[in-house]
């Protein structure tokens, strides 16, 4: 039972619920506390030991009831003897008169109607019989369901049903598993018999669908378990390592989400307070040792100060069309951490420079992208666009401003101004140069990436939000 | 806390019980969080909207133990010497008074500078110790010796720094106090943490709780609750007014009524004596229930059609 707790939890982590081992630990405790025979209360104590949010409470929650509530369906019969002995079951002695074979569950005695084919034909032949005796045979004649779910249980463990990661993959562990759960043997039979044309052949045939059937039911179950929560981050993965301006457009909407994700789990790492008090606590030891001088006499009381503190954030972005897909993703990052970054300013520039600070308090940050894009949008000029820059706010970066500068450096041969980044340079606390062309193109051609660099405490390639992220880590560390 | 010392949380029926026998109605979810906090020493997170009974949870429980409640109200710029402890600075200043004093005597026959300072470091120094230590709710609720329930109310507005050194009393129960040492609690109390969402908890104090969310009860819940609270209260009456509640909140309201609001407006029907809901005391006593004159008006407008569809009809 510890081992398919363990399991349960490795599922809940492919479903995004993050769970330390400690928390393992805690549900161990929990499941020895409870106890495993009243299902709803282990699933409420388990929720509680390892859900975070409400949201997450969910996902154990209905993970609890699909991973510990396997139920199988009745196989007992064919569909419609099912559905005759549904609206048979108020009336029972009908049902026993009418019914050529009985439904399973009343045991024993429908065995002798409806197996009695086979029955015959085991007696002259010693396979058959062999097949009859198989436990599986039994197990489907018999309508066992508990002892077929044991029987699939173990089969996909010895054939490692756990890993399955594809849909591609379904058919291949279908046919491993019944392999392991002796299906072999009832095929033979059945060539067998068909060989022979016998009359049991249908009766034959019809327990090999049900197998079939079962164990791809079983390997679907499992597929939807295990691989769907891993898809989901697959594809995560996969968008996060892709460049930003190859981002199809159908994957927008993801990966907006994921930037989210990823900008709430930066937040989280990196919330603290901010705010500061005048008055901290009463600093004993310096109020005593400063004492001495008036003999010990306490006149002046000292206290504790905490340094304040007031970052800032400049982000520069270039939304030329060459890099205005980076522009907006990092546009986005900042304003979705405003929690706990500080005072974000940010400002767009293609041939000339503007603050667009204003349309992310007005818009929503996707709405002012989009007029950022709009109303800077053109061919690119570094030089006279830092120099916008130096005129609007080159007097308010101080020790405590962090400027970020998105941007391709091509400055189409123009005069690069670099004694303008310089100035930045010196007066801000870090200037960050994030660039979405890779290093190797950095200095061809008309990018001036390499001089800019100088006036730089950082310059890094970022095209991907796995990079951006990163970046934006170290930001987040270094300002705060 | 030790189980055998408090069979009244021997298992969660008994707990159920004993919440009912105080009023507080609970649902087998939250009996079995306040069971596995008990069996597994942990603190239990409670979140919801305003008005379930979070913190009423907490006192009750200390009610059924018969241990002190003690509470901690959180805020924004709580801090260790508000919630943890606190030197006596007034009595620390009249002890160095005092001390010096007394210097002559310590001093008596010393011979020169260094056997002077050696004397003074033979003299114990009580100066930073507990004899000048205030305790605040934190520091008190692990010196009780029968144990205690320790509520942090609103945990959510207290700073990140806060809830960072809260983690260290959630796990060891224990506190570290620089100019002493460790303080670990001789019976650890049991905790109870409630929020209300205003903002993410991190997730280190999260991983150290258990984590219970109470929803807004359900019809059958909620009118035994009332029942408990307000008995006197008509029982036409009553489920008629739980009823209406229920509607209301589908309704897109700024503050959904809670279960606080139901008991205090099954209270005003019956000092009003009403046997029956009708638009007209519904109107006047709607203010009860909702705290916005945007709400009020809101469900005014949707009365008639409010008490005509109840949801359970």
């Amino acid at each position: 039972m510890q081992a398919s707790l363990v399991t349960f939890i490795q599922l809940l982590r492919s479903h995004d619920v993050r769970i330390s081992p400690a928390e393992t630990l805690d549900a161990m405790a929990v499941a020895a506390t409870l106890g495993y025979g009243e299902r709803e209360r282990l699933r409420d104590g388990l929720a509680m030991a390892l859900a975070k949010t409400p949201a997450e409470e969910a996902i154990v929650e209905s993970c609890f009831d699909r991973f510990f509530g396997q139920q199988m369906a009745d196989f007992s019969n064919t569909r419609e003897e099912r559905e005759r002995g549904e609206q048979e079951s108020g009336d029972p002695q009908q049902n026993e008169s009418g019914a050529e074979r009985q439904p399973a569950d009343s045991g024993n005695e429908a065995d002798a109607g409806s197996d009695s084919l086979l029955a015959e034909l085991a007696a002259n032949d010693d396979a058959v019989q062999a097949l009859l005796d198989s436990p599986l045979l039994q197990q489907l004649q018999n309508n066992d369901r508990n002892a077929l779910n044991l029987a699939m249980g173990t089969a996909a463990e010895q054939v490692g049903l756990g890993q399955i990661k594809m849909f591609t993959q379904k058919g291949q562990y279908t046919r491993r598993m019944l392999d392991a759960m002796g299906e072999a043997q009832i095929r033979q039979a059945i060539i067998g018999l068909e060989e022979r044309q016998s009359p049991a052949l249908e009766e034959l045939r019809r327990y090999r669908d049900i197998l079939r059937e079962q164990v791809r039911d079983y390997v679907q179950r499992e597929y939807l378990l295990h691989a769907e929560g891993h898809n989901a981050r697959f594809m995560d993965d996969i968008l996060s390592h892709t460049r930003l301006s190859h981002l199809e457009q159908r994957y927008a909407q993801r990966v907006q989400v994921l930037v989210r994700k990823m900008a709430r789990k930066l937040a989280e790492r990196h919330a603290r307070k901010r705010r500061t008090f005048r008055r901290g606590r009463l600093d004993m030891g310096k109020t005593l040792r400063r004492g001495i001088a008036s003999d010990g006499v306490m006149f002046n009381t000292y206290w504790r100060r905490t340094r304040k503190d007031k970052p800032q954030i400049v982000a520069i972005c270039d939304v030329s069309g060459s890099v205005a897909a980076y522009a907006k993703f990092l546009l986005l990052f900042l304003y979705n951490l405003q929690d706990v970054l500080p005072r974000v300013r940010s400002f767009a520039f293609s041939s000339h420079l503007g603050e667009v600070s204003e349309l992310f308090t007005r818009y929503p940050v996707e709405k002012a992208i989009e007029l950022v894009n709009w109303r800077y949008g053109g061919a690119t000029d570094y030089g006279s666009s830092l120099q916008d820059f130096a005129r609007l706010a080159l007097d308010d970066i101080n020790s405590s401003t962090t400027v970020i500068i998105l941007g391709d450096a091509r400055n189409n041969n123009g005069d690069p101004k670099l004694e303008i980044m310089r100035s930045i340079y010196q007066r801000s606390r870090r200037v960050i140069w994030l660039n979405p062309e890779s290093r190797r193109a950095w200095g061809t051609g008309d990018s001036e990436m390499l001089r800019y660099k100088t006036a730089c405490h950082f310059a890094a390639e970022c095209n991907n939000l796995a990079q951006l992220e990163r970046v934006v880590d170290q930001l987040l560390r270094l300002t705060r | 806390m030790h189980t055998q010392d408090f069979p009244q949380l021997a298992s969660i029926e008994v707990i159920e019980q004993g919440f009912e026998s105080l009023g507080y109605i609970c649902s087998t979810k939250i009996a079995t969080a306040v069971f596995l906090a008990f069996a597994l020493r942990k603190p239990i997170l409670v979140e919801g909207p305003p008005g379930v009974g979070k913190t009423e949870l907490a006192k009750t429980a200390a009610e059924l133990l018969q241990v002190p409640l003690i509470r901690l109200q959180c805020y924004e710029g709580l801090d260790e010497a508000k919630a943890l402890y606190e030197w006596k600075y007034g009595k620390q200043l009249l002890y160095t008074q005092v001390l010096k004093e007394k210097l002559g005597d310590l001093l008596q026959g010393a011979q020169g500078l260094a056997e002077s300072v050696e004397r003074l470091h033979q003299f114990g120094d009580i100066f930073y110790s507990e004899e000048f230590l205030e305790p605040r709710p934190l520091l008190k609720a692990m010196q009780q010796e029968r144990g205690a329930i320790l509520l942090i109310d609103e945990v959510d507005k207290s700073d990140y720094e806060f809830e960072s050194m809260l983690l260290e009393i959630l796990s060891d129960y224990q506190v570290s106090i620089p100019e002493i040492g460790t303080i670990k609690a001789s019976v650890s109390p049991m905790v109870f943490l409630t929020s209300n969402n205003t903002r993410d908890i991190s997730d280190a104090l999260k991983r150290r709780c258990l984590h219970l969310y109470i929803p807004f009860p359900s019809v059958e819940l909620e009118e035994r609750i009332v029942r408990s609270r307000v008995p006197d209260i008509d029982q036409v009456l009553r489920r008629q007014l739980v009823a209406f509640v229920h509607s209301l909140r589908d309704l897109d309201l700024k503050k959904t009524p809670a279960i606080s609001e139901t008991i205090d407006w099954a209270r005003s029907l019956l000092l009003l004596h009403a046997h029956q809901l009708d638009e007209e005391i519904i109107h006047n006593t709607l203010n009860v229930l909702l705290k916005f004159e945007d709400d009020i008006n809101t469900a005014s407008a949707g009365l008639g059609e409010l008490l005509r569809s109840p949801r359970r009809a």
